[in-house]
């Protein structure tokens, strides 16, 4: 819309209504339509539980995958009679049980949110970065990809001592071998460019925190 | 008071402008319903810790802007398109803005403009034009009072381009061009 063209500046008392809010973005705000939504006493404790059950659900759930881990490789580790073999099943059912472990640390139902109603925006915010990055930095950690990876070494070494007197053995492992290289290849790049971008918005965010207290 | 009359209290009061509120941070219609459910059980559930150190508004306002914060940090790829107030002002061509022909369109315009910031910014101009003072947003978000007055002088100047060019035609002068307008100053009206 084009500037209009008025010869005579109007009094006050001749903007509409419309005209004035146009020119005011605050009143313009304020007097979009809107929806006064309520939720009544029993739909936000229906929520509440349903919220709780769910989180619950989901904690079992892993926890479960993270004991049949173990118990899979336990059933292993009792048809074996190999040394150096067992100790790998044995280290990979430790593993379950360590991601069921994790399971019920990170994702058993706590507290809601309170901390939303405690901390300022900028804390909050940073807070949930910082959440963010942690859970990045330390996914390695929790999800016990040490054990993962040492139960599994152990575990090929006897196959991989056989492959010394018959090379062409080796052949077999080359599919496995491609896919774990893709798999570094691919996750701890983006891992790591994640965990920078989050880092440099929470710097951002600690510059500025200083930059008002001071 | 119990947990349940106080957000009846809240939700009275306030619940317009969590609206307005949910509108600011979510764009698409059936997420916005959501979101505006997410805010309003999430305070709900924050009254059982009320302890009246802080007013109910900057309560509310403070859990709602949390939230829909949240909200917005959980979509990386959008989070990481956003841009500050003062990215905005500086940004090639934001001097030549067409007048909005309408009510719904000026709406819209705000709207846009909210949606491409950053969460804190994004907090500070919607309690703007909430018609909050710098205290009460300083509370609320954690900045110093002069930083907040700082952004709503920013603030101030897009939305005097993107709103004012109509007093020009009427002879009125651009106090944006200027610099003559005070951070803390209300007037972007037209009278």
């Amino acid at each position: 819309m084009t500037a209009r063209p008025a010869p005579k500046i109007p009094a006050k008392e001749d903007f509409m209504p419309t005209d004035f809010t146009m020119n005011d973005p605050q009143n313009l705000w304020k007097n979009q339509p809107t929806e006064a939504f309520k939720m009544s006493a029993e739909q936000l404790r229906q929520k509440s539980h349903q919220r709780q059950r769910k989180a619950r659900f989901v904690a079992v759930k892993s926890i479960i995958a993270g004991f049949a881990v173990c118990g899979f490789f336990a059933f292993a580790f009792s048809k074996t009679h190999e040394l150096i073999l067992r100790l790998g099943w044995a280290v990979l059912s430790l593993w379950g049980i360590y991601l069921a472990y994790q399971a019920y640390k990170w994702i058993w139902p706590a507290r809601l949110w309170p901390d939303a109603a405690f901390n300022t925006t900028l804390q909050a915010y940073k807070n949930e970065l910082e959440k963010q990055r942690d859970y990045v930095q330390h996914i390695w950690k929790r999800a016990g990809l040490t054990f993962c990876f040492l139960g599994m070494a152990i575990a090929v070494m006897p196959m991989l001592i056989k492959t010394f007197v018959a090379p062409h053995l080796l052949l077999h492992w080359l599919p496995v071998a491609v896919l774990l290289a893709v798999w570094f290849a691919v996750f701890l790049p983006t891992r790591r460019r994640r965990q920078q971008k989050l880092q440099q918005e929470i710097e951002e965010l600690r510059a500025f925190e200083r930059g008002s207290q001071a | 008071m119990t947990q349940d009359s106080l957000y009846e209290q809240a939700a009275e009061a306030y619940g317009r402008a969590l609206d307005r509120l949910a509108r600011a941070y979510e764009l698409d219609p059936e997420a916005r319903r959501d979101l505006l459910q997410e805010i309003h059980f999430q305070l709900w559930s924050s009254f059982a810790y009320f302890d009246q150190r802080c007013s109910l508004r900057t309560w509310v306002y403070r859990v709602a802007h949390n939230i829909a914060a949240g909200h917005v940090i959980r979509q990386s790829r959008l989070r990481e398109k956003l841009v500050t107030i003062e990215n905005i002002e500086t940004l090639p061509g934001s001097d030549h803005i067409e007048l909005a022909a309408s009510r719904s369109q000026a709406i819209e315009r705000i709207s846009t403009l909210i949606q491409r910031l950053k969460p804190i910014d994004r907090q500070i101009i919607v309690s703007y034009l909430e018609e909050m003072d710098a205290n009460s947003i300083g509370e609320i978000t954690g900045l110093s009072p002069a930083n907040v007055a700082m952004k709503i002088h920013r603030i101030k100047n897009i939305l005097k381009r993107w709103f004012g060019e109509a007093n020009r035609g009427e002879g009125k002068t651009d106090d944006s061009k200027t610099g003559a307008e005070n951070p803390g100053e209300g007037g972007l009206h037209a009278n």
